[in-house]
């Protein structure tokens, strides 16, 4: 029996991964997809040009300098001993600055900016009437603040949207979107368990949502280590966790699209408009972290935001309410959270069972 | 249909469906034996309720249904005796004629080469090889119609159950058609068909449903249901050498209502309260010197049944 139901199955998902992957009305969960593989693109289309300029930068200037060299130079120095230390800066900026004295009166200061680089580096020296007064180095790269700002957009836009909806369009669909097309009676009719068709049809939604979510991420990481030059790459990935990383955000995806798609399949055989549910989901994921603590377990968000490799600070000054949605007070465990997900996900498929094998086609009502 | 039990027919025990508070069907008992079964009755009458109740596409607000001793409400063990062809023109997308049946076999568990050898021979047999492997968005609605009928018999189940399954096809492939239910019947199948078409229900079934505003009115062979009908009076036509002498005897039995001539004097028309006495009289009266050529009953058929008994509101059947 369990070889039967497996064959059947394995025929579900053809049928319904074609129809999934493939449907024009599903272009706009790519879009959705792909929104922070255009973003990182982008980012790493502007940073590999700053890092062009700063190359040439670098050429131009007298001496080949390090990143030790930049950071050897101090406020106070003055003009001369920083064009000793760097050589002639490449790039030189006069201005004047005309500033109100004590007396009244006002007074001429004459400004001299330079910008040095060491090719992935830039410096940039404020002189003030032949001091140093300011300094500030922009690092090509920020490996702490990048991570912070990938998880950023990935738990505030790629989780809580992108697959959220997403997976609202493609598990509600697998049901609700045959009623509408007045074509689920084909599989009604077919010699197979009304449970083994819900499943067939939840694992097809599953693995398309993970086709499309967990590829778009696997390039959004891609996209994103590709910023990074060989030698950071290889810094990032294997001695400052990013493979973990990358492991756990691919993870996460393919955790989401489990939880979401069980609860969209639900919502999807329960309800005529799709609105309704998901607005009640919508709702129930973002405000799970004021719920009692029994609540928030059932729940897809609390396992994932626990699963999530990088904690995104706080913003100093946001209110503590706020800042409850941004961290994640009490984490759970990594096995509890993966547990935690599946049995959600498993509890869900099984109330589904019961309202799968109630199911009537009556098409003209719906 | 000795030696047929209620575990080898189709039983409705007391079954109404409801939706909402419109009545679908109400207060159904059948035991239908195998054969060709036609449901008939106007638009809204239960036809199409009946066969979803049968096939499990809806569920009875009351009473209990048995498909050959199988529930209809297990699809696993009921499709693979019984097929549907239904009146719902759509189909999954993408699909071609020949996937639209092979999908259906692999479904039903058959691996892809068995699959694949069913699937072509059910579409020969609705004689669409041709158009098979064309996406069924771009199919006529003879071939849709036709791929259906393909897929309701692919597995070669026992019952058929087809939803008006002649609409829309060309007088050939009606004849077609009807010759195959004839033969799947013939088999010791049971098809169940709903039809609007009076002369073609007459030309394929063993028995009848007459249904009307949810209820069954009459079931049974159409010369026993004729028979039940005692408020309409039986016509008889006969074609004999002298009409007038033979209407004369005729009129002296106390049964005979009227007696029409045929303008061309050679038959006659006539209405009896007892038909089993007029015949009796008919054969002594033959014996006795008239030349009669045949007798035939004129209203013993689906259309006269359907008249006396659902009458004025068949406004859509066509006869």
């Amino acid at each position: 029996m369990t070889q039967l139901w497996w064959a059947q199955i394995k025929s579900v998902v053809r049928l319904e991964l074609k129809k999934t992957l493939f449907a024009r009305r599903g272009l706009w969960i790519y879009i959705l997809a792909l929104l922070p593989l255009l973003l990182f693109t982008a980012h790493t289309v502007m940073v590999s040009r700053e890092r062009g300029r700063s190359v040439h930068i670098a050429r131009q200037g007298g001496k080949t300098l390090t990143y030790q060299d930049l950071l050897a130079v101090r406020s106070g120095m003055t003009g001369p001993e920083v064009v000793a230390l760097l050589g002639r800066p490449p790039i030189r900026f006069h201005w004047n600055e005309q500033t109100q004295l004590q007396s009244g009166g006002f007074t001429i200061v004459p400004h001299e900016d330079y910008h040095y680089s060491d090719g992935a580096n830039d410096l940039f020296v404020d002189v003030a009437d032949g001091k140093v007064v300011g300094v500030h180095i922009h690092e090509a790269y920020n490996l702490a603040e990048d991570s912070i700002v990938f998880a950023g957009v990935f738990q505030f836009f790629y989780l809580r949207l992108a697959i959220f909806f997403g997976c609202l369009g493609i598990f509600m669909n697998l049901f609700r979107g045959e009623i509408l097309d007045k074509s689920l009676h084909f599989y009604f009719l077919s010699p197979i368990r009304r449970e083994v068709l819900m499943v067939g049809k939840f694992l097809a939604g599953l693995l398309a949502t993970c086709i499309i979510f967990v590829t778009s991420e696997l390039l959004q990481i891609i996209v994103f280590t590709w910023q990074f030059s060989p030698n950071v790459r290889d810094l990032y990935l294997y001695h400052n966790h990013g493979l973990a990383q990358a492991a756990a955000y691919l993870g996460v995806t393919a955790l989401a699209c489990l939880g979401y798609g069980a609860f969209f399949l639900a919502a999807g055989m329960l309800f005529r408009n799709p609105i309704l549910p998901a607005a009640a989901i919508l709702v129930w994921e973002a405000v799970n972290p004021f719920l009692p603590a029994l609540l928030k377990k059932f729940s897809v968000i609390y396992y994932l935001k626990s699963l999530c490799p990088v904690d995104i600070p706080s913003p100093p000054g946001m209110p503590a309410l706020m800042s409850l949605l941004v961290s994640n007070p009490d984490p759970v465990s990594t096995p509890i959270a993966i547990l935690g997900i599946v049995i959600v996900a498993l509890l869900v498929l099984y109330a589904s069972s019961f309202q799968v094998r109630r199911m009537e086609i009556n098409y003209t009502t719906e | 249909m000795t030696g047929v039990t209620a575990n080898d027919r189709i039983v409705f025990d007391d079954v109404s469906k409801f939706y909402g508070e419109i009545l679908g069907v109400n207060r159904v008992n059948l035991s239908i034996p195998p054969g060709v079964t036609s449901l008939v009755g106007p638009n809204g009458s239960g036809k199409t309720t009946l066969m979803n109740l049968m096939t499990g596409l809806v569920r009875p607000t009351r009473g209990r249904i048995r498909i050959l001793d199988c529930a209809p409400d297990e699809p696993e063990k009921l499709f693979k005796i019984l097929g549907y062809s239904t009146q719902f023109d759509s189909f999954p997308k993408g699909l071609t004629g020949f996937q639209f049946v092979s999908s259906y076999l692999r479904l039903a568990g058959f691996d892809s080469q068995t699959a694949s050898q069913m699937a072509w021979r059910a579409i020969e047999r609705v004689n669409l090889t041709e158009a098979a492997t064309r996406n069924v968005a771009g199919y006529s609605k003879g071939m849709r119609q036709r791929i259906r009928l393909a897929q309701a018999l692919c597995h070669n189940p026992q019952v058929l159950v087809l939803d008006e399954p002649l609409n829309g096809l060309d007088p050939l492939a009606r004849a077609e058609m009807i010759a195959l239910f004839r033969a799947v019947a013939t088999d010791g199948c049971y098809v169940i068909i709903s039809s609007h078409i009076l002369h073609e229900v007459d030309a394929i079934s063993d028995q009848v449903i007459l249904l009307s505003n949810g209820y069954v009115v009459a079931e049974g062979e159409i010369h026993s249901v004729r028979d039940e009908i005692r408020e309409h009076p039986a016509q008889v036509l006969i074609r004999c050498d002298r009409p007038r002498e033979l209407a004369a005897r005729i009129m002296q039995s106390k049964h005979t209502i009227e007696v029409c001539i045929h303008d061309d004097e050679r038959g006659l028309l006539i209405k009896t309260r007892d038909a089993d006495q007029f015949y009796l009289m008919l054969n002594h009266i033959a014996v006795n010197g008239i030349e009669i050529e045949s007798v035939a009953p004129a209203d013993d058929d689906v259309n006269s049944v359907y008249e006396y008994l659902i009458g004025n509101e068949s406004g859509e059947v066509a006869r």
